[in-house]
């Protein structure tokens, strides 16, 4: 035993349990996350279920089983729930019921033993819409201006043809409302802002207002011809309607304009569900989000939280680099340069909600305002950079992550061999010279390194963002199609505060827990995708500039 | 540049050129004098060895003559070095240009990570010389000169890190050679490499001092009276002999000189 | 330069070696200088067993003589010898040339010996001869001592004595050449011994020889074929 002590082969057992442990659990963590968050969008299969009641009678849900768990009977008593029976832990199923504009609440439990009869009927069809979220139902027939089109076996075919027509209809509108109006918008607003300028500088002569005037007349035609296409699509689009008859045997009218999509589950093959399941993904990843970010897409809190990370990259990166090379190169070593490495490092480990606070009163108000004030002044009292944006945001996270960089170029400075930077100087290079040419390039790896953990840490934060440009949602892109193309003022979308937002904010907590894990997933994909691309580049540079450490 | 006139302090013969004079050369780290006075001139296109023990300043010496002891922290330095008769340590010199003018290569062999045709071309580029054709000339030119041109003319655009350690350190002096220097000093430079790629560096030098003005400083004492014309005996900081290897090797006129090269107790 | 230079290496290996092959040289110039010192009593005293010994005893010179020819390749070949160390090896591996050529010499005058006649010339010339051998034996002997002691000044004295032993060698080939003259059939006795005395005046020249190496090895200077002026100023430093 003692020897075995002595052979030091408990140490390594307890560090390799350390690792393996470590490993199991961010095997376990993304593991959870992403069965969690992609078994969502995996059809299921919709349950028809009789249900006996209280009153005897019975009761027919349609619904897809989300969970089921057992609990005790004392637990169901004290939720009011009283079934006779001897069992001590009872199952329960939660269903997915939806119908929710019809008869709430979505998400029901269903006592197992309740349940009579089940069945999997192949024509039940579930309907994605634009509001009220899920419908399960039977459709009975499709309508064209309130007269018949189709019944009874005809119908699935006549409602995906309406479908298709509308789905291309909806596009058009969502395209004109998005893009051409947007756009007008954003010129008639320009047009004001220029008038403003010209008033405030008191240039606003009778030939400048002609000239706006003219431009102004030009953008209202267009905006009027929009507005008379429009109308015209939404009159078409509220031309087909479908009766569908839900659960309680009530028929109910829906507009197939409101229907995103539309599946019959249990008709569907494994091949189908796989091919659904990715156009679902798909969907997930590329659209934008509906009712209050629990429907719909998350593209646009991908977009803001990679654009606010590579913002804040471009930001942080020279302004780390190049501290670190003064602290390293050129500040005069001792009592002074000591306190700012130890500044810098405490810098690091200061709440990130400080980070927030601070940018939201320094970069905010104070540039911000100022930049307004001097800049924008036609805006006023409306804020252009005086408001929380993504500028801001990343400017936040750069000054909360500059110290990672630092720290980290530093550590490359130092490890390139005094020999390189003689071998520099003795050539007749200046010092800055060597350092450009030669030491810089083979510290780029820690560089690159530094840039990684900031990353890391970066596209992970949330709660300072929430003070300094992060919204629920968000009306625009900050890249679009409007000249300057890139709005730095804008406010943004994030992954991370998405989550909290979908998980905590939402009115519907059950519908919302799946998207909160593949939210969460795809916040975890893409930091690691922003990781693997700057480790990727590292090793690239390393390979490059390695043979230095012989 | 010397006139004839002028003794030489070290009895060189009056048939040398003068290359280098250094007079009453002090050096100081922090407090510490760590040269104490060298007065010694070094004649032109030979090749000058330094011998003495570790920590006998013959380094620092050597570092004098482009200023590298420049910077290191504290070091304080009295005196002149006279190079073709102009004061290096005037403060009128740029560094950079006198460094150009007097080339160096140190122990270890240091190239840098980038390609061996960048490597040879460094010291151009920094001049400003980018001329695709004249680089290739003056690349080529310094390779030879440095006898490694028939070995990596087919890879020049491969990492100067995958030659060996003997090729390095010939690469090393090619890139000092590619920039014409008058002067060229060599510290240990064949010190990390075995006894072919020393012989081959010795060949070198040998080839190189019609040439340059090359001063080594070696640890090796067989290798000083191998490759030098001259030899500098230094102790302690203190230049104690200086004269034709064949004398310092057959009959020094000093007992530390004697002692130390055939090996006895101070 | 002093004697205990030698043993000052930080290889006290290296010591070693340089004092066995001093060492050696001594003996083997003991062992001559004994060859040389019975050849002559043999050639005096025409003692015919006496010379056999000589000549027997000359394979131990010339054994010596590789030995140690042996050795200094070796140090110069591990040790690559610089300064006094490297003027050492040279010295010796000149002065065991001498010292050879001395035995050879020896042997030389030892054969002679048994083939001479004693006839009256012969006879009356025999103290001449044998004055002058003790004064070369002398000057070997003084050179070895020298280069035991490594005196330059020693060397220089040794050096000057070769001239005395020309101006004795000068006088005895006078009084042969007279015999000769007066009596030619004595003169196949005369040559012999004519050789010999030749043989005597060469270890004068091998002994002066071993000096300016001597004086090589302490001053660092060649001091052969220059003047006497100029080897006095080397070697006294004036």
């Amino acid at each position: 035993m003692k020897n075995w002590f002595k052979s030091g082969s408990p140490w390594i057992w307890l560090s390799a349990a350390t690792v393996s442990i470590s490993l199991i659990m961010v095997v376990g963590l993304i593991g959870l996350i992403a069965v969690r968050g992609l078994s969502m969008y995996w059809p299921g299969q919709i349950h028809q279920m009789d249900l006996r009641t209280s009153d005897g009678k019975t009761d027919t849900v349609i619904g897809e089983v989300f969970d089921s768990e057992q609990v005790s009977k004392e637990r169901l008593k004290d939720a009011g729930v009283i079934i006779e029976t001897d069992k001590m832990l009872i199952t329960r199923y939660l269903v997915k019921t939806g119908n929710r504009d019809v008869d709430a609440p979505d998400f029901r439990w269903l006592i197992a033993d309740n349940v009579v009869g089940e069945t999997f009927p192949k024509e039940i069809v579930v309907f994605e819409r634009m509001e009220w979220g899920n419908l399960y139902g039977f459709i009975e027939s499709v309508k064209e201006d309130g007269n018949l089109v189709a019944e009874s076996t005809a119908v699935w075919p006549a409602f995906n043809e309406r479908l298709a027509r509308a789905t291309k209809l909806q596009e058009d509108i969502t395209s004109i409302e998005k893009h051409e109006i947007g756009s007008v918008n954003y010129e008639m607003e320009r047009l004001r802002l220029k008038q403003r300028k010209l008033e405030l500088k008191n240039k606003f002569d009778a030939r400048a207002k002609q000239e706006i005037e003219n431009e102004k007349t030009i953008l209202d035609a267009r905006y009027k011809s929009f507005q008379s296409k429009l109308a015209s699509l939404y009159q078409q689009i509220k031309r087909d309607t479908i009766q569908v008859k839900i659960s309680t045997g009530a028929v109910v009218d829906v507009q197939v304009g409101s229907i995103v999509r539309a599946f019959k589950p249990n008709a569907m093959g494994t091949f189908d569900k796989v091919i659904f399941y990715v156009k679902s993904i798909w969907l997930f990843v590329s659209e934008d989000p509906r009712e209050a970010n629990t429907e719909g897409g998350i593209f646009p809190a991908i977009f803001g939280t990679v654009m606010m990370v590579l913002i804040m990259s471009v930001i942080v990166t020279p302004f780390g680099i190049m501290a670190a090379v003064y602290l390293r190169e050129y500040a005069k070593q001792g009592v002074v340069t000591r306190t700012i490495r130890i500044a810098v490092n405490n810098l690091a480990g200061v709440p990130s909600i400080v980070y927030g606070v601070f940018g939201l009163g320094f970069f905010v108000y104070f540039l911000g305002g100022n930049i307004d004030q001097l800049f924008f002044a036609e805006s006023l009292p409306a804020p252009t950079f005086g408001t929380p944006g993504i500028i801001w945001a990343s400017l936040t996270l750069a000054i909360l992550t500059v110290p990672v960089v630092i720290v980290a170029t530093e550590e490359g400075l130092s490890r390139v061999p005094i020999s390189i930077r003689q071998g520099s100087l003795a050539l007749g290079a200046t010092k800055w010279e060597t350092l450009w040419k030669t030491v810089l390039p083979m510290a780029s790896p820690a560089m690159m390194t530094g840039l990684i953990l900031a990353v890391a840490r970066a596209a992970g934060e949330v709660a300072p963002l929430m003070l300094v440009g992060v919204v629920k949602l968000a009306p625009s892109l900050p890249l679009d199609g409007d000249f300057p193309f890139l709005h730095l003022d804008r406010k943004f979308m994030h992954l991370g505060f998405h989550i909290f937002d979908v998980g905590f904010q939402s009115p519907n907590v059950e519908a919302a827990r799946p998207l909160v894990y593949s939210t969460a997933f795809l916040l975890v994909c893409v930091i690691i995708v922003l990781n693997l691309t700057a480790i990727a580049i590292r090793n690239r540079l390393r390979e490059k500039y390695k043979g230095l450490d012989h | 540049m010397s006139e004839s006139s002028k003794k030489s302090v070290n009895n060189l013969p009056s048939s040398e050129d003068v290359c280098i004079e250094v007079r009453d050369l002090r050096l100081f780290y922090a407090e510490n004098e760590a040269l104490h006075g060298i007065n010694l001139d070094i004649p032109k296109h030979k090749v000058s060895a330094f011998i003495g023990p570790s920590g006998c300043g013959k380094s620092t010496l050597l570092r004098c003559f482009n200023r590298m002891n420049d910077l290191v922290d504290n070091v304080r330095i009295e005196g002149s070095i006279e190079i073709d008769g102009h004061n290096i340590y005037d403060p009128k010199v740029n560094v950079a240009d006198l460094r150009r003018r007097v080339g160096m290569v140190f122990q270890k062999p240091n190239p840098f990570p980038k390609t061996i045709y960048e490597n040879v071309a460094y010291g151009l580029r920094i001049q400003g010389v980018n001329g695709r054709r004249k680089l290739d000339e003056a690349v080529e030119k310094a390779l030879k000169g440095a006898a490694l041109w028939d070995e990596v003319k087919d890879r020049l655009q491969s990492s100067a890190m995958g030659l060996s350690g003997g090729q390095q350190q010939r690469l090393v002096i090619a890139r000092a050679i590619a920039i014409e220097p008058e002067v060229l000093l060599l510290d240990e430079p064949a010190s990390a490499l075995d006894p072919i790629s020393t012989l081959k560096i010795e060949e070198l030098i040998y080839e190189l001092k019609d040439t340059y003005t090359i001063l080594i400083v070696t640890h090796n004492m067989q290798q000083a009276a191998r490759v030098s014309d001259y030899t500098a005996f230094l102790y302690m900081g203190d230049l104690i002999e200086f004269d034709a290897t064949n004398t310092i090797f057959t009959n020094p006129s000093k007992k530390k000189t004697e002692d130390y090269i055939t090996g006895r107790y101070g | 330069m002093d004697i205990e230079g030698i043993g000052h290496h930080i290889s006290r290996q290296y010591n070693e070696e340089l004092e066995a092959i001093r060492s050696k040289v001594m003996a083997m110039g003991g062992l001559v200088e004994q060859q040389l010192a019975n050849a002559i009593l043999a050639l005096e005293e025409s003692n015919g067993a006496l010379a056999e010994s000589v000549i027997d005893t000359d394979y131990k010179v010339n054994s010596f003589e590789v030995e140690i020819d042996e050795e200094c390749v070796q140090i110069l070949a591990r040790r690559q010898p610089a300064a006094s160390d490297l003027r050492l090896i040279m010295t010796v591996i000149k002065t065991i040339t001498d010292l050879e050529r001395i035995g050879d010499e020896a042997e030389r005058i030892s054969k002679m010996s048994i083939k001479l006649k004693m006839s009256e010339n012969v006879k009356s010339t025999m103290p001449a001869i044998g004055h002058m051998g003790n004064h070369v034996r002398l000057m070997v002997h003084d050179a070895l001592d020298a280069f035991a002691r490594m005196d330059a000044e020693a060397a220089l004295k040794v050096w000057h004595e070769d001239r005395k032993v020309d101006k004795e060698y000068e006088g005895i080939m006078r009084q042969l050449m007279t015999y000769m003259m007066e009596d030619p059939r004595s003169i196949p006795d005369v040559v012999d011994l004519l050789w010999s005395v030749r043989a005597l005046e060469r270890i004068g020249d091998r002994a002066t020889n071993i000096c300016e190496y001597v004086m090589y090895l302490v001053k660092g200077k060649d001091v052969r074929h220059i003047s006497v002026e100029q080897m006095e100023k080397q070697v006294l430093g004036k």
